[in-house]
């Protein structure tokens, strides 16, 4: 790690925080830009439910489409922040410092709007209490247990309270930072939310070992909630395509690869905003370029896996769902641009140390890795529907509204605008970790584990 | 208090040998059960809504070309792979064989349209409108799906009902065929159609038509079969085949 | 089946009585102690309905009981009782209640003096001194042409009077008529009536272009009967369907034989040749048919002749094949139907007598499962000549004649719908244009009402009287009773009897004395009138004490018939074949020109119902198609000349050019293109106006070819070319079925198929 600055205490906390204290003129310009784009979307929501799921482009038989596959990519993308935060946590990986926050905050804000997903997708958001909270209403009827669609929202609700606890409980060192760093307004919030903290050794203690625990009990959920998006599918008798037998799997290794690339394009975006070259540097994207590698392949064995036991089957329906995938238009086109994408282009790329060095060039490779895998839910979901056992007779198509366009744009545009507001007001790498790793000669044992000394503010 | 209330396992049996696809049963079906009116836009987008549709299937070229007809409606599965995935019991199996719907509790998932193997669940993508004039020929004993709905065959479950309570809540016996077709009971698709293609009544009941079908037919060897048998959906529809002297290709599926 | 009206009545008067006794005590119960929370709203209802029995006039011949709740019709069925249907129906009867409540019925009278000026709403006082003072307008009566479609029974009998006691002129009009098949039943069967065919117990049944389970006379007798004919409790029956066009029938039967348009009764004369030749069928028929002379009188139709071939487009083998299997012993009784485009070419009379001749040979004739003869109605005024011409259609030769005459000077028009439903060459809108002054009865604005002086909102079937005698009947005296079921849904209309009646007195015409009826008689007592002559008869379906009880047991059966009552049970005199064959105009249509052969659809038929949503939306049985034309062709010739399905095709002919999309598929034969007719409408409302992206009428495009004999339209003689049109449009077609070409990819998993047993 030859390029790094040894960087003062003062330095950092004044770069870290500065995204939180300054406010320029292009940050407001580009939240509102945003913000508009979001607006226009709920109203094209609104519209949609004022006039019924007519104005999108499903149909009989494709019941599922953008919404759905935009609800499977977010949940992929909120599958960074464990990965990279609790993984590497755990494994004590050096290089993670400058990257779980911001992985933590994209989980979290990426979870919430995979939410709204199928709220908008069933058309009556209004409805939802019959079929989320498990009370007996007027109408003497519980949830049905027994549906994949009851699974999936508890899963989703665990997952976000356990990262929004976890974002919470690394933060808290860097509230306190800014508590002490303001006035007005923000220091009452900023006090409030520090919970009385004050860096004591019994503080710092308590939090590592809910660091750690938390990242232990996430794990599980991490793995669970994927699995049970799969299986919204997977559970399906009828739907070609549907019921590979590899589908958890492949759904939880997908949602990392297009998860932590979602990752890396955050941190290159946010460090190019906020001039954080110092802490996001050239050997951390190399480390994560290299994990990249590993589940990438990872990934695309299982496609290999889930496209030929397909095969395998020999069934017509299956066999023309493959060939419609493969082989008709415009499938063929999304499908070729999948694997492309999110596998023949960024893989080999990132063999090259130059490649894995440039803040460009990962740009570059982590949106198409992105771009390929919000392809791939949708060729998973749809051709599906439109190839339901051997009627022939009803077989279908998709072709998006642009409610729909609209909508899933601002998906994008929602969680760019959370993550800058979150940014206006709290440090996006963590200020504690990066001190730590500046300072890592000052450490205790706290029973097996090495535990930093204390990091005192001037 | 009912002291005996009487079981039955409502069913269908359906020729195909006799079916000629004359759709007088769609239209039956959209009269008795309230459907929206199918415009020209919502066959354009494949959102027409018939609880009973007849599918056309092409076989070979001019001149030996043969094009087949099979009328679909929902199966009642027994083991119904569109009720487990609903979320909120929307649709559930009735003691009586029935797979319902019930309306104002679905929420539009559509979840249980993707796991039906037999597609016969329509989407209200639309909120159904009728001219005012027309509104005066709505069933009064069928509720309206407004849209956000997922509706399907009930088998005509108002009728059945109906027929409940005046045969068998009046004399105590179980419903007989007979009684089903005087007192026009039948559902409506049966009624209306001219081959008497389709065949409905309680397999519960060993005299009824349909079970003595299902006993003539319904083996190794006979005509009768289920739609996707070897999904184990269990369906409460048999089907009789077509009977074809001059059958190219008898089909090599694994029905 | 087993079926007796006392029952069904049962069950209809206790639903209405039973309902109240339960709402009063048990009921509420049993719901609290079985209705659990998961029940559907459905389970709760209980309303009082009752049922009523009427006739369909959708398109007349079947017997209906119709719902009704809370003086609303809510549902049409067969009547379970009726001898035509027998409890089925179809999807054209259903719909009668849109007609009854369709949003664009006309309400009120409707009147302008100037044709080219916009209607105003007038009253019926207004509106009957209007019509007084247009018939009084009338120099020569013998100048009043009075047109409505087929009429039967007593209202064929009042229009007749009427029509007579003016001295002007009636014409029935029918778009696509059925003269050549009554004038062929008259000509080898001598009978005046159509006959019934009992295809329930037919064991071959060949049709030639005859879609009888789908728009062809009867279409719901016959389809009650083909579903015997192939499950019923005896060895399947077999269907041939020699047919140009593969049309629901011929997708229907065992084996779909596609003949040249127009050859089909070179086609049966072959057969004959055959039948005769080798000594099969009745020796006695063969001999008088041949008028003593054996095969050879047949000789020009040897199936290995050049003219056969040419004309049919079948080789000899086939053709044997198919008269042995027609005649052999073993597959009696077979029975022989043609009609629909086989009846429809210059030739069309000489193909149809040739076709029903074969039934002589088999002997079918008056036996089981094969033709029975209809003998006349019950009460001998309603099969008077007179009469019986109201109910038929003139030819397209008349409509040619009179639309050059400028014969017509005051036009009264009801039921039907000349303007839209006759070709060009017919110009009926001429006609229109050249009377003084026009009148039109119609619930609808059609087109030809479009162009009236005078509209009088008529009644729809399900709000007045009538009677129903069918025809084809079930071979056996039949009268159907039509009874308005609701009370009339809007205040301004009327009933075109009632009104023929009392036009009849305002002219002094003195009808009530000619029909025997008091001098305020409505067409209610008129029909009443008629039934109480049956009642002294004691026969039928109901008989009674008194003549009241007659009436109600009428009422409440849908009508009355008399089983015994049936007609003649053979043929009176064979008459030998006509053996002159005029093959011109036929033949291949040459190179880039195809044979137009149309087809009525399956729900909206010639067009008179294009305005009802539920048909509108019925999807057309081989193409699933919904809302729109089509142009039929075959899939590979498709292919070969670039156009995919919904590419907008130019299709012309001598007479006219339309737009439509191209619907290719493999079941259309290589030479000829098909399309429906029924759609293009300019009037009749919101769900047949201007409706779909190319939407002409298909009539447009017929020449004016007629039969030779009988001046009938020889709709299925036209040819045309077909290209792509220039502009290149590509429209997706309105249909149900899905955008894959439907064939299993794994056959037999969905349709089973169980071979020969
Ligand atoms: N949807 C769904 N997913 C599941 C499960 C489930 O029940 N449902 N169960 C889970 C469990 S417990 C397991 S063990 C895994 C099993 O997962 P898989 O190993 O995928 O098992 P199968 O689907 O039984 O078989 C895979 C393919 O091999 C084909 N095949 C059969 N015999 C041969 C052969 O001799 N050679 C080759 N090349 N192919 C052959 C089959 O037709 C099939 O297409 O799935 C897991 N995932
Ligand atoms: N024809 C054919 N047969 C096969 C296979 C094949 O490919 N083809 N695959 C084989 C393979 S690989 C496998 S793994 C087996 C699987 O065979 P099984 O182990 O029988 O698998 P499941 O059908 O999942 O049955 C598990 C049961 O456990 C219940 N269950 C679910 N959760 C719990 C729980 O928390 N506690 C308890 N006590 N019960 C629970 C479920 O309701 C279900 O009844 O099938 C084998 N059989
Ligand atoms: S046919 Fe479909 S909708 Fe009907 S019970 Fe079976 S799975 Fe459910
Ligand atoms: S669409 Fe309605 S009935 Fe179907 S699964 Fe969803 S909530 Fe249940
Ligand atoms: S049983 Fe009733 S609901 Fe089902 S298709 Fe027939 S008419 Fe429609
Ligand atoms: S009414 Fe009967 S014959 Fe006609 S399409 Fe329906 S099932 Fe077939
Ligand atoms: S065939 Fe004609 S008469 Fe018979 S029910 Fe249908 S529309 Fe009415």
């Amino acid at each position: 790690m030859q390029e790094r600055v040894r960087l003062t205490d003062a330095e950092i906390n004044r770069d870290l925080l500065r995204s939180t204290m300054e406010n320029p003129l292009w940050y407001w310009l580009l939240v509102g830009a945003l913000g508009l784009i979001v607006v226009v979307a709920f109203g094209a929501a609104g519209y949609m439910f004022n006039k019924g799921l007519g104005v999108t482009g499903l149909n009989r038989p494709v019941m599922w489409g953008f919404f759905i596959t935009n609800f499977v990519f977010w949940i992929g993308i909120s599958h960074a922040g464990v990965m990279l935060s609790a993984i590497l946590r755990l494994a004590q990986a050096e290089w993670r410092r400058p990257a779980t926050r911001a992985a933590e905050v994209l989980t979290v804000f990426s979870l919430m709007t995979a939410m709204l997903m199928p709220l908008i997708h069933a058309g009556r958001p209004w409805r939802v209490a019959y079929w989320v909270f498990p009370f007996d209403w007027a109408r003497g009827v519980y949830p049905n247990v027994r549906s994949a669609l009851v699974w999936d929202p508890a899963a989703v609700f665990t997952y976000l309270t356990s990262s929004i606890l976890f974002v919470y409980i690394a933060l808290v060192p860097d509230i306190a930072v800014a508590r002490d760093r303001t006035t007005g307004w923000r220091h009452v919030l900023y006090t409030i939310l520090a919970l009385g903290w004050r860096g004591s050794v019994r503080q710092w203690k308590l939090q590592l070992i809910a660091g750690i625990l938390l990242s232990a009990i996430i794990l599980p959920i991490f793995v669970s909630v994927h699995s049970i998006v799969s299986w919204d599918f997977g559970m399906a008798v009828s739907v070609e395509g549907w019921h590979s037998t590899v589908f958890a799997p492949y759904f939880v290794i997908g949602a990392v690869h297009s998860g932590v690339s979602g990752v890396v394009t955050v941190m290159i975006v946010l460090r190019y905003f906020f001039q954080w070259q110092d802490y996001i540097r050239h050997e951390h994207l190399d480390a994560l370029a290299k994990l990249l590698i590993v589940v990438a392949t990872a990934w695309f064995f299982f496609f290999l896996l889930e496209f030929f036991f397909g095969l395998y089957s020999l069934e017509a329906p299956e066999i023309a769902l493959r060939e419609m995938q493969v082989f008709q238009a415009p499938w063929s086109i999304y499908f070729v641009t999948f694997l492309i994408a999110s596998y023949f282009i960024p893989v080999p790329l990132w063999l090259f140390k130059k490649v894995r060095r440039s803040v460009g060039w990962m740009l570059f490779t982590t949106i198409l890795v992105n771009v390929g895998m919000w392809l791939e839910r949708f060729i998973i979901i749809v051709p599906g529907l439109a190839r339901k056992q051997n009627f022939s007779f009803t077989w279908g198509g998709y072709t998006p509204s642009a409610v729909e366009v609209i909508i899933i744009g601002a998906t994008f545009a929602l969680v760019c605008m959370l993550v800058l507001l979150f940014a206006k007001i709290f440090p996006l790498i963590p200020i504690g970790d990066t001190k730590e790793g500046v300072v890592l000669e000052d450490s205790i044992q706290v029973g097996k584990v090495k535990v930093p000394a204390i990091m005192r503010e001037d | 208090m009912v002291q005996n209330r009487i079981d039955h396992k409502w069913g269908m049996v359906i020729d195909i040998d006799r079916c000629t696809g004359c759709n007088a049963c769609v239209v039956a079906c959209q009269a008795e059960n309230n459907i929206p009116l199918n415009t020209e836009d919502r066959f354009r987008q494949r959102r027409a809504i018939q609880w009973i549709h007849i599918e056309r299937y092409w076989e070979g070229e001019f001149p030996d070309v043969k094009a087949r007809f099979i009328p679909i409606l929902c199966q009642h599965c027994e083991n119904a792979p569109c009720e487990p995935v609903c979320p909120v019991y929307a649709t559930y199996h009735n003691n009586q064989g029935l797979n319902v719907q019930v309306y104002n509790r679905c929420v539009g998932t559509r979840y249980c349209a993707n796991n039906c193997p037999y597609q016969v669940r329509f989407f209200n993508f639309w909120e159904p409108v009728w001219p005012e004039s027309l509104r005066n020929q709505l069933n009064p004993d069928v509720s309206i799906r407004s849209r956000g709905i997922m509706e399907k065959c009930s088998f005509n479950v108002q009728r059945l009902r109906r027929a409940e309570r005046i045969v068998e809540g009046q004399q105590g016996g179980r419903i007989s065929d007979e009684d089903l077709s005087m007192g026009n009971f039948l559902p409506a698709c049966v009624q209306s159609c001219s081959t008497s293609a389709l065949v409905f009544g309680d397999f519960n009941d060993p005299n009824s038509k349909v079970s003595r079908m299902k006993e003539e037919h319904l083996h190794e060897g006979g005509r009768g079969y289920k739609l996707l048998d070897f999904l184990g959906t269990e369906p409460n529809v048999i089907y009789l085949s077509k009977v074809d002297p001059y059958a190219t290709d008898a089909g090599d599926g694994h029905a | 089946m087993g079926i007796t009206r006392r029952q069904f009545l049962r069950w209809t008067g206790v639903s209405a009585l039973g309902a109240v006794v339960f709402n009063g005590c048990r009921i509420p119960e049993e719901e609290l102690q079985i209705e659990s929370p998961v029940n559907l709203p459905e389970d709760l209802v209980t309303g009082i309905d009752n049922w009523y029995a009427t006739s369909c006039r959708q398109e007349p011949g079947c017997g209906v009981i119709i719902r009704v709740v809370e003086g609303r019709a809510k549902k049409v069925e067969g009547n379970p009782d009726f001898p035509v249907n027998r409890g089925k129906h179809s999807a054209r009867s259903e719909a009668g209640l849109q007609t009854l409540y369709h949003p664009d019925r006309l309400q009120t009278p409707m009147f302008r003096a100037d044709r080219n000026d916009d209607f105003l709403p007038i009253s019926w006082d207004r509106a009957r001194e209007i019509l007084n003072a247009g018939m009084n307008s009338l120099s020569d009566r013998s100048r009043f042409l009075l047109v409505t479609e087929p009429l039967r029974g007593h209202l064929a009998l009042l229009t007749s009077e009427f029509v007579q006691a003016l001295g002007g002129r009636h014409m029935a009009f029918q778009s696509l008529e059925q003269i050549n098949l009554h004038r062929a039943v008259k000509e080898v069967f001598g009978q005046d009536r159509l006959p019934d065919f009992d295809i329930e117990n037919a064991n071959y049944l060949f049709s030639f272009g005859a879609d009888f389970l789908s728009t062809w006379l009867s279409p719901v007798r016959y389809a009650g009967g083909y579903g015997e004919f192939r499950q019923g409790d005896r060895k399947r029956g077999t269907h041939y369907q020699m047919d140009s066009r593969f049309s629901m029938t011929a997708a229907n039967a065992d084996k779909w034989v596609p003949v040249k348009p127009g050859g089909e009764g070179v086609l049966a004369m072959s057969m004959a040749y055959v039948i005769i030749r080798d000594g099969m069928g009745n020796a006695d028929a063969a001999a008088a048919l041949t008028d003593g002379q054996g095969p050879q009188a047949l000789n020009a139709f040897a199936p290995d002749s050049a003219m056969v071939r040419d004309a049919t487009g079948l080789d000899s083998g086939k053709i044997e094949d198919l008269a042995h299997s027609f005649a052999d012993e073993g597959h009696q009784p077979s029975l022989a139907i043609g009609g629909g485009t086989a009846g429809a070419h210059r030739s069309g009379l000489f193909n149809l007598k040739a076709i029903y001749a074969l039934n002589l040979l088999v002997d079918n004739i008056g036996k089981k499962g094969g033709v029975r003869f209809n003998p006349a109605p019950p009460l001998p005024e309603l099969s008077r000549e007179d009469v019986a011409s109201v109910g038929m259609p003139a030819s397209y030769r008349e409509w040619q004649e009179l639309a050059g005459s400028g014969s017509v000077d005051v036009l009264m028009v009801r039921g039907a719908n000349p303007v839209y439903g006759l070709p060009p060459g017919a110009d009926f809108a001429r006609v229109v244009n050249e009377a003084n002054f026009v009148i039109a009865f119609s619930s609808f604005m059609d087109e030809t009402a479009g162009m009236a002086n005078l509209v009088l909102p008529e009644y729809t079937y399900l709000e007045e009287w009538g009677d129903n005698v069918p025809s084809p009947g079930p071979s056996y005296q039949t009268l159907g009773i039509q009874q308005p079921v609701v009370r009339p849904f809007h205040e301004g209309t009327s009933s075109f009897g009632d009104e023929l009646l009392t036009l009849g007195r305002e002219l002094d015409l003195r009808l009530e004395s000619r029909l025997e009826v008091t001098p305020d008689a409505t067409m209610k007592d008129l029909i009443k009138a008629g039934v109480e002559k049956l009642w002294p008869e004691n026969r039928g379906s109901v008989t009674a004490a008194s003549f009241e009880g007659f009436w109600n047991g009428v009422l409440q059966r849908g009508g009355w018939w008399d089983t015994q009552a049936t007609g003649d049970s053979g043929v009176a005199e064979i008459k030998p074949l006509d053996t002159a064959w005029d093959g011109s105009g036929l033949g291949d249509p040459g190179s880039g020109m195809f044979s137009l052969v149309p087809f009525l659809s399956n729900s909206i038929g010639d067009g008179q119902l294009a305005h009802l949503p539920w048909l509108q939306a019925s999807p057309d049985p081989i193409t699933t198609v919904v809302w729109h034309t089509w142009v039929e062709i075959n899939s590979k010739v498709a292919e070969d000349m670039g156009i995919a399905e919904g590419d907008i095709l130019e299709v012309s002919s001598g007479a006219g050019t339309l737009e439509a999309p191209a619907f290719p598929h493999p079941g259309v034969p290589p030479t000829t293109v098909s399309i429906p007719i029924g759609q293009g409408h300019t009037g009749m409302g919101r769900y047949a106006e201007g409706i779909g992206d190319y939407n002409y009428n298909t009539l447009s495009l017929l020449e004016s070819t007629t039969d030779k004999d009988t001046g009938a339209l020889a709709w299925a003689a036209t040819k045309v070319r077909v290209k792509k049109a220039d502009h290149g449009h590509s429209i997706d077609i309105p249909k149900f079925a899905g955008n894959q070409f439907a064939e299993e990819p794994h056959k037999g998993t969905i349709i089973k198929v169980t071979g020969p047993s």
